[in-house]
Order: structure tokens, then sequence, then C-alpha cells
């Protein structure tokens, strides 16, 4: 075994532990510096990682999987993981004297997205997705003096927890049925009984927890209001993702489609409809920008999910381009969020008053992200929902398309909503926001993302095609 | 060199681009650098463009380079983008390039003291890139994108001192204008997509060949001309032009004159394959040329802006250039769409010139006596007039003449007849503007009107340098090199006759002299002639009355209709929208009270979920089963 | 004789009294005590489908191992959250907690 083809995860691990040790024993300004230290090692294993792309191998049996696939998203959760880590560099004083260990926590959950979206088995599935989970529901807390911070901590955790519990009941239904744990070989052992049917609607549900498909979806507002915004960010880009890298594995390898006599994609299509049509109708309205932007990210991994429910290329394809763009959009708009929350203290739509006056770049950016979110061309949303929805169409899914679409055009409303308050609003305070050089980095990172993508889909659409070859 | 810039050719806009960007997000506040670096940016433009050009030229004729990449891949569509280089692209590049470089030089000049310089020269960059994009797409959509860049350019352009009423209203105009043609031209793309499956002009091309369907092609093509109806402002559409001349003076010359407004003409000839396929559209871009020639020239004779008598000198060529290709005779329409950038943006940049000595004066009748005071700008405006009305050996003499003879090989005599009083009524106005302007008896307002700075007058050397030699290219002088290289096997290939040159040159010469004894010996009195013929000429000063006609089309038809329109948008259509938003929000704000905050309360809906979803699925696995 | 289908119905037994205490409980920590049920519920059907189903290999027994370890970090964060909350409430019944909420 050719144990070099795990440096990405090796490097990630030990950066973030480093960051850890190293923060305990540095004196206040040592940790900021740590920090920003980090994410320049980051920046440098996300460059390995992209020569790194092609490579594969397979490691234990199958328990842990290095393919394309795979490093498509752990390439996302590296660019995910240094634009937050860069966006929060101001709000990060807001930590104090435990900015290193915040550093070390979120690239420890990076770590955790790592795996899940890697492994080859259920057992690596679960470590992954834990240690992704449980350093999220630390940081969803790390605001101690906030109540609602901790507040928000507790909700998911024992959500989290009930989740787990749910998703490991489901791997275990399965293990009886097939005696294995590993995906792969899931595949050829099994035949459709109604425990194993029942395992698999119990493993649809973990996941839709972790991706907020409604029913599932009532912690995501929640905590998405109360974390830290840095943290909600990375939660709603990061780790619904490496929620949707895991669905995608274990649904297209272990129960390809038209393989079997039950149809998952039938239960994934009223989901993701479900989803894109309650979440939007609630976001329409919210008063709170950060809580609009989560009932949005709802709405968005309803769409996603279309891409999974046509299982084809087209849709597959839009699963992991989504993916990608949705980093930049709602990273960027998200940042524009952050900016303003460490100027006003608030995140309410009236905190966005005036804003194209008092900073009109960061107003432009933030109706270029939300344009994106709401699919208008030519931001890279709208490319990303053609390949869902087309996908969907192809494979029959027309209703679900048509649904998604309507959706589109709903949400429409609540993003221009934010676009009149900072346009149209006036504020009392007139003087521009003051961003630090890492902010505007993180967020002219989002806006050429959002427009590149938007304007010249084809290299990143090439790279997808790629990463999707291995399922079909 | 030339091996490597011709793939990188797309580097010729993206100096440009880069430029206006630098500009746009970071040097706006000192004018002089962003000036230096968007002239910089056009020399390299230009410097490739040189290269391509000789690169193009030392190869055999119809030699092709078209580069390739996937742009787009989605299902049911697959759009590409590249490059297409040819005799064609070449031609235009150099002309785009040169003409812009000198402009951007003129207008360090022109321009000196306006607070907007970097603005100013941020569009100037971006047009550039534009105009350069538009010109080496190989497909339909790309051109149809940087035709649309091109025509926001001119907006922001034509509405650069916005200030004026009259130029956010010219602004308007030219942009709600040239929409109307290019909805036609987006129309007939969309249908070429549909017919043919490829917007590619060498695919096009190819599957034209195998195309037998004639009649549908008839209305495509005449949609696709709309494109240039709109933008080369070709009868009926031409009404912006003129106001157009609200923007700065070397905007007109560059844009309204040399480049932009021959993108419509450029059109044609990239797409002639299209067009020569179906007579019946030929005849059209024929017959709207030579009617807009003839029209936009009698306007010219009674105008008194001078920058107005060169818009409609314009409108007027630019109508010759659409007739030569309704005829057929592509290669004289290209040659003298090349001839006529070069002097009629010197001619612009003269006005200009003449403008900026006059303390912004533009009636010609206020000046007079200038020869004195600005020897460069006379001489050089007069070479450009000369070259314009046709006098041989001048560019403007070949390429004119070229068309003429077309006119007569192809049989259409009757626009012969018109080309050849066009030219008479060329140079008659452009002689009328010279005599009264800078030979006039010396007025007031001249007395202290001085000639230009080197960085203005330099430019206009040069143009009119290029005026005099331009025309040799396809002359028989050098055996007709132009039409060598740039021709189509469709288009016609007359062979020059001795009879039409002398008899177009003394054409040109009796309009010129009849200008003579009008403006300058005053032997007919041009107050007598406004009399005897006042209906004439109140029709001709009032342009025909085109806009006011289109005002009050606009106010019966458009607005009637909108007052229909408005009532059943109001009681009906909002209706069922705002019932439809009403219940939607209602549905929203219900939805919201199921998050109450409660985690319990949560972890209820999400059993309540999965009890639902494991009866169906053991449901449907019993179905199966049993 | 006790088969698979016994440890798997007591396993699924325990589950739902897990479940019930989550659903019922009010206080916080019992709440994470009923998590635990649950959690330790599904180790039961791990350990018993490794003896019943694939007597030769260890996956279900190193699966259960796996989930414990994870289970007792998570309680250990969740007990951390429990006091931090308690320090800004005087409280850890749940009905409590919904500032966050519509």
């Amino acid at each position: 075994m050719d144990f070099s083809l795990l440096t990405t995860e090796i490097l990630v691990a030990l950066i973030g532990l480093l960051v850890l040790v190293v923060g305990l024993v540095l004196p206040d300004r040592g940790k900021q510096l740590v920090g920003k230290l980090s994410l320049l090692a980051l920046a440098i294993v996300l460059v390995y990682a992209l020569i790194a792309f092609p490579r594969e191998a397979s490691y234990f049996n199958g328990i842990y999987q290095v393919d394309v696939f795979g490093n498509y998203f752990k390439i996302l959760f590296l660019i995910a993981g240094i634009l937050v880590m860069l966006s929060a560099s101001k709000y990060i004083k807001r930590f104090a004297a435990k900015s290193s260990e915040f550093y070390g926590l979120m690239i420890l959950a990076t770590l955790g997205m790592m795996v899940l979206s890697a492994s080859g088995d259920f057992i690596t599935m679960y470590i992954g997705l834990e240690l992704m989970t449980i350093s999220f529901y630390i940081l969803t807390a790390y605001l101690q003096s906030d109540k609602r911070s901790s507040e928000a901590g507790l909700k998911y955790l024992i959500l989290g927890a009930i989740s787990s519990a749910v998703l490991l009941f489901g791997m275990s239904l399965v293990y009886a049925m097939t005696g294995t744990t590993i995906i792969s070989e899931i595949a050829g052992a099994w035949t459709m009984q109604p425990a194993m049917a029942a395992g698999l609607v119990m493993i649809i549900a973990g996941f839709a927890f972790k991706i907020s498909v409604i029913p599932f979806h009532m912690w995501a507002p929640d905590i998405y209001q109360g974390a830290p915004i840095p943290v909600t960010t990375y939660l709603a880009v990061g780790s619904k993702a490496a929620a949707f890298a895991a669905l995608v594995r274990v649904f297209m390898l272990a129960f390809p489609p038209g393989s079997i006599s039950f149809n998952w994609n039938i239960i994934l299509a009223v989901l993701a409809v479900l989803t894109m049509v309650i979440g939007n109708l609630i976001a329409l309205t919210q008063k709170n920008v950060k809580r609009l932007l989560a009932y949005s990210s709802i709405a968005q991994a309803g769409y996603i999910l279309v891409g999974l429910v046509a299982a084809n290329t087209y849709g597959l394809k839009g699963v992991l381009f989504y993916a990608m763009l949705y980093v930049f959009s709602n990273t960027g708009a998200f940042a524009v969020a952050t900016a303003v929350e460490v100027d006003a203290g608030s995140t309410d739509i009236d905190a966005f008053n005036g804003l194209a006056k008092r900073s009109p770049m960061l107003a432009a950016i933030m109706t270029v992200c939300m344009l994106s979110l709401a699919g208008i061309p030519p931001m890279a949303g709208f490319v990303g929902k053609f390949y869902l929805f087309s996908g969907a169409i192809q494979a029959g899914y027309l209703w679900v398309a048509i649904i998604g679409l309507v959706m589109s055009m709903v949400s429409v409303y609540y993003y221009l909503g934010v676009a009149k308050a900072m346009y149209i609003g006036v504020s009392i305070d007139e003087n521009p926001i003051k961003l630090d050089v890492p902010a505007q980095m993180a967020l002219w990172a989002c806006l050429a993302g959002t427009l590149l993508i938007g304007i010249y889909p084809g290299p990143l659409s090439n790279f997808v095609q790629t990463a999707i070859s291995m399922f079909l | 060199m030339f091996e490597f810039i011709l793939p990188n050719a797309w580097l010729i806009p993206l100096v440009p681009v880069l430029a206006f960007a630098l500009i746009g997000l970071f040097l706006h506040r000192w004018p002089k650098i962003s000036a230096a670096l968007s002239i910089f940016s056009i020399a390299i433009a230009f410097i490739l463009a040189l290269v391509i050009a000789g690169g193009v030229f030392s190869a055999p004729a119809g030699t092709v380079y078209e580069f390739s990449t996937r742009w787009l891949d989605m299902p049911g569509l697959q759009v590409d983008m590249g490059l297409l280089i040819d005799a064609l692209t070449a031609v235009m590049l150099l002309v785009v390039t040169t003409v812009a470089l000198l402009v951007q030089i003129y207008s360090l000049g022109y321009m000196k003291g306006d607070p907007g310089i970097a603005s100013y020269y941020a569009y100037q960059s971006l047009f550039a890139a534009s105009m350069l994009g538009l010109v080496i797409a190989n497909n339909l959509g790309q051109m149809f994108v940087f035709w649309e860049l091109v025509g926001i350019c001119s907006y922001l352009l034509i509405g650069f001192w916005f200030g004026k009423y009259s130029a956010r209203n010219a602004a308007i105009k030219a942009f709600i204008t040239n929409r109307v043609g290019d909805f036609g031209f987006l129309l007939a793309i969309l249908f070429l997509q549909i017919m043919f499956g490829t917007l590619n002009f060498g695919e096009l091309s190819d599957s034209m060949a195998g195309f037998t369907n004639m009649t549908i092609l008839i209305p495509v093509a005449i949609l696709l001309f709309c494109g240039p109806i709109g933008k080369s402002a070709q009868f009926p559409l031409h009404v912006w032009l003129p106001d157009a001349m609200e923007g700065p003076t070397p905007v007109s010359a560059l844009i309204h004159a040399a480049t932009m407004v021959a993108a419509g003409v450029y059109l044609v000839a990239r797409a002639f394959f299209i067009f020569s396929a179906v007579p019946q559209a030929m005849t059209v871009i024929a017959v709207i040329g030579g009617f807009t020639a003839l029209f936009a020239a009698t306007i010219a004779l009674t105008q008194n802006d001078i920058k107005r008598i060169l818009a409609y000198s314009t409108l007027s060529q630019l109508g010759y250039m659409m007739m030569a290709m309704g005829i057929g005779a592509m290669t004289a329409g290209m040659f003298h769409l090349m001839t006529h950038a070069f002097f009629k943006s010197l001619l612009f940049l003269g006005a200009g010139s003449v403008i900026v000595a006059m303390h912004e004066e533009q009636d010609i009748w206020k000046m007079g006596g200038l020869y004195k005071k600005m020897p460069i700008t006379t001489w050089t405006f007069i070479i450009g007039a000369l070259a314009l009305s046709g006098i041989p050996p001048l560019s403007g003499f070949w390429s004119k003449d070229e068309i003429l003879l077309g006119a007569l090989a192809s049989g259409h005599i009757g626009l012969y007849i018109i080309g050849a009083f066009v030219a008479f009524l060329t140079a008659l106005y452009m002689f009328r503007l010279i005599f009264v302007a800078f030979f006039g008896s010396n007025k007031a307002g001249a007395e202290k009107a001085q000639e230009n700075s080197a960085v203005m007058t330099v430019p206009l050397i040069i143009l009119a340098a290029i005026s005099v030699v331009a025309g040799l290219v396809n002359s028989p002088l050098m055996h007709n090199a132009f039409g060598h290289y740039i021709n189509s096997p469709a288009g016609i290939e007359p062979h020059p006759s001795l009879i039409i040159m002398i008899s177009s040159t003394v054409i040109a010469l009796a309009g010129i002299a009849m200008a003579w004894l009008i403006y300058q010996k005053q032997v007919i009195s041009a107050e007598d002639l406004k009399y005897r013929f006042e209906g004439i000429y109140k029709v001709l000063y009032h342009k025909y009355y085109i806009d006011e006609i289109y005002a009050w089309l606009g106010a019966r038809l458009v607005d009637g209709m909108a007052k229909v329109l408005y009532w059943f948008d109001i009681y009906v259509v909002n209706g069922f929208i705002n019932a439809i938003a009403y219940v939607t929000a209602i549905t929203g704000e219900v939805l919201k009270f199921t998050e109450d905050g409660q985690v319990q309360t949560y972890a209820l809906y999400m059993f309540a979920g999965i009890v639902l979803l494991l009866v169906s699925a053991l449901y449907a696995v019993y179905t199966v089963l049993i | 004789m006790i088969g698979l289908t016994h440890y798997l119905l007591l396993g699924t037994v325990v589950f739902c009294i897990g479940l019930f205490g989550v659903l019922s409980k009010r206080n916080a920590i019992a709440v994470l005590m009923s998590v635990e049920l649950m959690l330790n519920a599904v180790n039961i059907n791990f350990v018993a489908i490794n003896k019943f189903i694939t007597p030769n290999d260890v996956t279900g027994q190193l699966f259960s191992i796996f989930v414990i370890v994870v289970a007792a970090a998570e309680v250990a964060v969740g007990l951390a959250l429990i006091i931090s909350i308690y320090r800004h409430r005087k409280s850890v019944d749940l009905n409590d907690f919904n500032l966050l909420k519509w």
C-alpha cells in the first residue's frame, strides 16, 4: 500500500493537531498568528490536492478509498475551509484567547469531511461523520458569552446524536442482510427484504439530517442563527457537501439505480420536492439574514438532491457542480453577512439598510452571490441548476424539475428583499464598513468564483465529469 | 512570432479588457495613468494585429485559421467559443486597432481637463476589446455577445457627458433603436441554431451548401439583416446615429464612423454565404443600402452642424457599403469599409480639432477663414474630403469606383445611377462644409482660433497619409491585392474600366465645382436656392420628419396599446399574481410556526418523518414481494 | 433456543425506549442518557449480527467498539455544553431553551 496517497489527509490532521497544541502554549498574539500560518499551510495542501487529483488507491480491503470522486470533494472542502476562515479573520477576535482552538477545530472538521467523502466502509464513514459533527458541536457553542450560541450547540448535539443513532441502526440492518459493511461489497450481496428497505430508509434519514432535508431540517435554522457566523457558513457549505458525497457514494455504489426493484429515487424525489417547497416558503417570512440564509440553504439542499434523484450523468454532474459553486456563492453571501455583523453587531435585514451607499462592493458581492443562489444567469447558480434540472427531466422526473423551477422563482423574492434593503434602505451610519485584507481576499475569491463558473463553466464541468466517471 | 500569436489571438481583445479592469477597479483616481495604460494596451493590440496581418497576408489567399474550444456542454446544447482568423479578420483587426490607437492618442488633447478622463479611457478600452472580440469571433453567438457589448460601450460614450439632457436622451435613443435591430438578429441566430444545430461560420457555410429549402431561409436572412440595419444605422433605424454626435468627437470618430457602425457591414460580409444564397435578401440589402445612401446624402446638404453633416455622410457611406454587399460586390464593400474608416475618422478628428479651437462651436456658418489659423487641420481635412468625394488617386476613389463598377457589372443600372448621384452629392456637401467653415469670410468667432497641439495634429497627419495611400491596395497598381485575399465565391469580380473611372472623377469634380460656385464665389446664391426650393429644403432640413413620425407613431400605437395592456395588467394579471403571492406568503407564515424552538418537537418531526418513510417503503416492498 | 431475531428484537426495544426517553424527558441530562440507550441498542445489534451472520470476522464488534468510543466523546461534549448553558440559564430543562425559534 502506498500511503503517500494519503498525504492530503495526513497533512490536514497534522496541521489541525499542531494548531491545537501550539496554540495552548503561545500568548494571545501568537494564537492569531498560528491561525494565519495554518491557513497558509492549508493553502499549500490545497495545491497538493489539486496536483494529486487523478491519483487513486484503495486501502484495507476498500475501507478507505482514494479516488477522483473523493479527491474532488477534498479540494472542495479545502477551498471552503480556507475561504471561511479568511472571511472570519476579524470575527475571530471575539473568541479572544480561544482563537487558535477555533482554527484547530475547523481544520479537524475539514478532516472529518474528507474521511466521510472518501470512506469505502460504513465504519470509516461513521468515524468521519462524527469527527466532523463533534467538531461542529463545539464550534456551534463557541461564543460562550452568547446564550444563543450555547443553546444552538445543545440543540445540535441532541438532534445530531439521535440522527447518528438512526443512521447506525440503518447500517446495522444493512449489515444484517448482507454480512458486510464495505460499500462496494454490499452491491452484490443483498436481496430486497423488508428489513433491507427499513435499513435503507434509516440511512437516508440519517444523511437527510446532515443535509437538512425536510422533515429532518428542523435543527438547521436554529443552529445557523445561533452559531458564530463562520461556523454557520462552514456548516452550510462544508458539512452539507460532505454528507452529499457520502450519500452519492453509498447509493451509487451499493444500490445502483435500476438494479433493484426497490426504487429509492422516488423517496428522495418526494423529500427533495418537500424541501424545495417548504424551505423556500418559510424563507419568505424571515427577517434575519442568517436565518434567511439557513432556510435558503435548506432549499438549496433540495435542489442538489434533485441531481441524486435523477442519478444520471447530468444529475450527478449537477450535484458536484452545484456543491462547488455553492461554496463560492454561499460563502460570499455569508462573508458579507459576517462583515455586517462585525460592524453592526446584528444580522437582521435592517442592519443591511443602505449598505450599497456605505460599501458598494460588499452590496454588489452580496447581490451577485444571492442572484447566483437564485439561479439567475450569468451567475454560476444558473448553470448548476441547469445541470440538475435537465438531469431530472432526462430521468423522467419532469414534475420535480418544474417544481424546482417554480420554487427558484419564489426564492428570487426573498433574495431581492435583501438587495432592496441594501440599495433602497436608508442607514444612519454612513461610514464604509472596514474590512481587513484576509476578508477582502475571501470576498474577491467568492465573487470571482461565482462569476467565472457562471460565464465559463467548461473547465469545472470537465473536472466534475472526471470525478463522477467511476459511477457511470 | 506569427505561430505563437495566431492561436493566442484572444490576447488582442484581452489586453484592452485588462486595461479596462485595472482602470475601473484601481486606477480611476489617476487620470493620467489611466490614459497611459489604455493607450499602451491598444498599442500592444495594434502590434499583435500587425503580426497577424503580416502572417495572414504572407500565406496563400483563402487560408483560414480557426481555434475552437468547448464553452458550454449542457444536455442538448453544446456551445463552442473560438477564434476565426482569415484575411477579413486581419483587415478588420488592423483598421480597428489603428483608428482606436490614433483616436485614443488624439483624445489626450481633446479630453484635456475633463473630470471624467479615467472613465473615458476605461470605456474606450472596453470598446476596443469588445470590437476586437466581435471581429475574431468564429460563431454568431459569440459575435452577438460582443455585438451587444459594443452597443453598451456606445451607449456609455454617447452619454458620456450625462449632465447634458440631450446627451442622455441620445444615449437612450441609440440603445433602444439598436435593440430593435438586435431583436431580429437574435431571432435569426435562434432560427439558425434550430435549423442547422450550429452557429459556427465554417460549419454553417458547409451545411448551407446542401440546404435546399430556400423559402424558410428568406425570413431568416432578413431577420439576420435586422442586426446590421440597427448597428450600421440603415433606414429605417438610422435615427440614432445623428443624435449620437452628442458624445465626445473622438468617440464619434472611432465608434460612430470608423468601427462599430461598420460592424453591420462586417457581419454581412462574414455571413455572406447566407445572404448570397437568398437572392431576395440580397435585393433587400441592396435597396435599403442604396436608399439610405441617397436619403442621408440629401439631408447632409442642408445641415449646419459640422458633426451632423459628417454623421449623415457616414450614414450615406454605410448605405453605399450595404448596397455593395447587396449587389454581390462583397470585396468592394469591405474595401470601402476600410478606406472609409480611415478618411471618415480623419474628418471627424479634424472636426473635433475645429470644435476645440472654436470653443465648442459646431455651426459651420459661425466659422470661416480657419485655413489661415489652422493649416494642418485644414489641409488634412481637405485630404479627407477629397478621399471621401472620390478624387483619384486618394483611397475613396478606388473603393467607391469599385462599388459603382460592381453595380454596373451586375446589371443594377438603377443602383448605379443612385450611386453616381450620391457621389455627386457627397462632393457637394463636403465642399460646402469646407468652403463655408474653412474659407468663408472671416467671422468674429474664428478669430481667436488657433492650431491645436501636436498630440491632436499628429494623428490627423497620420490618418491623412493613410487616407491617401490606403486605396492603392486594391488598385490595378498593386494587382488588386485586397480582392485577391478578400472575396466570396458568390461575389462578383468586375474588371476595372477606364470609362467608369473617368466618369466618376468627373462627377465628383462637378460636385466640388458646384460647391465652389455656390459657397465660395457665390455665383449662385445659396439663399436664393433655399427660397426657390423651400418645400424640399424644409423636408430635408427636418430630416424627412422621420423623428416626428416615429414620435407620432409611438404616441398613438405604442402608448395606446400600452394603455390597454396596462388595464389588463392591473386588473387581470395583477389580481391573479397577487392572489398567488398572498397564498404563498400565508403558507410560509403558517409553516414558520412549526419551528417552535423546542428541541423535542424537532425530534418528534424527525421521527414522524422516519415512520412515514418506513411505512411507505415497507408497503412498496410488500407489493413487490407479493 | 435464543436466535438472532431475539437479539434484534431486544435491540429494537431498547432503541424505542431510548427514543421515548428522548422525546419525553425534559431534563437535558436524561435526554443525553436516552441517546446513549439508542446507541447501545445499535451496539447490541452489531454484536449479535456479527455472532450469527458473520461469525468468522469481527466487523460488527469493531463497529460497536467505535460506536462506544465516539459516544463517549459525544457525551463529554454534551455534558460540557450542558454546564455551559447552565451557567447562563441556571436550568437544564429543555423547555426553557427556546430563544431561537420561528
